[in-house]
């Protein structure tokens, strides 16, 4: 009797080290976008990963900053050499929760949200809060979010000779589609 | 006691379970987080060290427009405000037909030059999930000096294929660091024909380059050609060795570069077998070259 317990317990909790309850996006994209009338910037990535905690609403997002893609090559080398210094730097994270999470947000069609967490680009961290949407689209568990962060927040400078190139604020978008984690 | 046991191993499971469930969502994204290879970006801020070619090639569809000055030698002095009365200069349109696949084609003014070459990228310098200790590339191009031919003897004719020569070279550079670059180029370079029976057709040379980084846009640069089968000393002018000292600077699209050089030849069959400047005679030109890059993908 106890060891058919015993066995019954040993299963439920490898069910739970599988990440119970956890959504994740492996191919997540992040972009930013600057606009001014010298120059246009963008840069995209589609490898950031992402997890959604259904348990407590728990949202993390990791990109790699070599995975930024630029049109102009150059733009993509000062990108990296010159503001997010990617060597010392390699990497841009978001960790913070959903506002006023239910499971229900999870199964229902797309929604308005409110995250609140902190976001950590050029190894600086800051608190920041964003609109986003989260919901079923056809079928899937779709999160989404537009927001603007001005790069001297998180100790990039940009140097005079090209201040006119390069906007005051970067508007950042971010779109995910998650799965079941460990499918 | 038997049975405790069991429930004591039930229980540490379940704590044990407990902290996996619980486990910081940073070391789920961690060990999810795909390992990247990290190639060394920017090795040299330009395709060019000083005069020779650098590991560095222009991207998929990415143009580069160069122009280049060298002027005449500081030793002219003030009538000849320092060489800046005399000048050549070195244009060519330079592309990414791939990532690894570099085509470019220029005239220079010295000797009325037009050159064509191709840079082949082989190995890239890497970290991280790829590990490589450096990046080597091939550079190859054709120069045809289009100066009128001199008057000849009757009976004796002029080739065209006297006026091309022919360089190959192996481009082996490193980063050590984010300041610290370093380049090594065995060279050998064929020329058709040479002047008398005493230069020679087949030069053999080893560059060696460096850069280093004195903040994110300004750097200095070195460069020293060593020839190890210079023209005979007997000739005039005598051929010495190239050294080049220089900076970048980075301005957005722009990378000038601004250097003191010994030769006044921009291309590989012209600086390294025939620089006639020499540093302790004070024949050191001053010289630029400025690039501008333009995007054609999508």
């Amino acid at each position: 009797m106890l060891k058919k317990l015993f066995i019954l317990i040993l299963l439920a909790s490898t069910v739970g080290a599988f990440g119970q309850g956890k959504f994740i996006s492996k191919n997540a994209f992040i972009s930013f976008y600057s606009s001014t009338p010298m120059e246009d910037i963008l840069g995209e990535c589609n490898e950031a990963v992402t997890i959604l905690d259904s348990e407590n609403g728990e949202i993390v997002f990791q990109g790699i900053m070599t995975t930024f893609h630029f049109k102009r090559a150059l733009m993509e080398e000062h990108f990296n050499e010159n503001y997010m210094e990617s060597s010392k730097f390699p990497k841009t994270k978001f960790k913070g929760k959903i506002e006023g999470f239910k499971k229900e947000m999870l199964t229902s069609p797309v929604a308005n949200i409110k995250i609140t967490g902190v976001l950590n680009v050029h190894g600086v961290d800051k608190t920041i809060t964003v609109p986003g949407t989260l919901g079923l689209q056809d079928g899937k568990l779709v999160g989404t979010s537009k927001f603007k962060v001005a790069p001297e927040d998180f100790g990039i400078v940009i140097p005079s000779l090209v201040r006119d190139k390069i906007g005051k604020e970067m508007e950042i978008t971010v779109k995910a589609t998650y799965l079941p984690y460990g499918q | 006691m038997k049975r405790i046991h069991y429930i004591f191993i039930a229980l540490g499971l379940i704590l044990l379970s407990g902290n996996v469930r619980g486990q910081d969502l940073d070391a789920l994204l961690n060990a999810e987080t795909k390992p990247t290879v990290d190639f060394a970006s920017a090795t040299f801020k330009s395709t060019r060290i000083i005069n020779g070619h650098s590991i560095e090639q222009m991207k998929n569809k990415q143009l580069e427009f160069r122009i280049s000055h060298r002027f005449g030698t500081l030793n002219n002095g003030a009538y000849g405000l320092w060489g800046l009365d005399q000048s050549v200069i070195h244009f060519s349109l330079e592309y990414g037909l791939k990532d690894w696949l570099m085509l470019g084609a220029g005239r220079g003014s010295l000797n009325k030059t037009y050159d064509s070459f191709a840079k082949f990228r082989l190995l890239r310098q890497s970290s991280g999930a790829n590990w490589m200790p450096v990046s080597l590339s091939y550079f190859t191009s054709v120069e045809l000096i289009s100066l009128k031919f001199p008057e000849r003897p009757a009976g004796t004719s002029n080739y065209f294929s006297s006026r091309l020569a022919y360089v190959n070279q192996l481009l082996i550079a490193r980063k050590f660091n984010e300041n610290l670059s370093v380049q090594i180029t065995p060279t050998y370079i064929h020329r058709n024909l040479v002047k008398t029976e005493l230069d020679q057709n087949d030069i053999f040379a080893l560059g060696g380059g460096a850069r280093y980084k004195l903040s994110k846009r300004l750097s200095v640069n070195a460069e020293y050609y060593y020839t190890y089968n210079p023209n005979s000393k007997f000739l005039e002018p005598r051929t010495y060795n190239a050294l080049s000292v220089g900076v970048d600077i980075e301005t957005g699209g722009h990378v000038f570069q601004i250097m003191l050089t010994n030769s006044q030849g921009m291309r590989e069959g012209s600086f390294i077998p025939q620089t006639t400047g020499n540093w302790l005679d004070g024949d050191i030109h001053l010289g630029f070259n400025i690039s501008r890059v333009f995007a054609f993908n999508k």
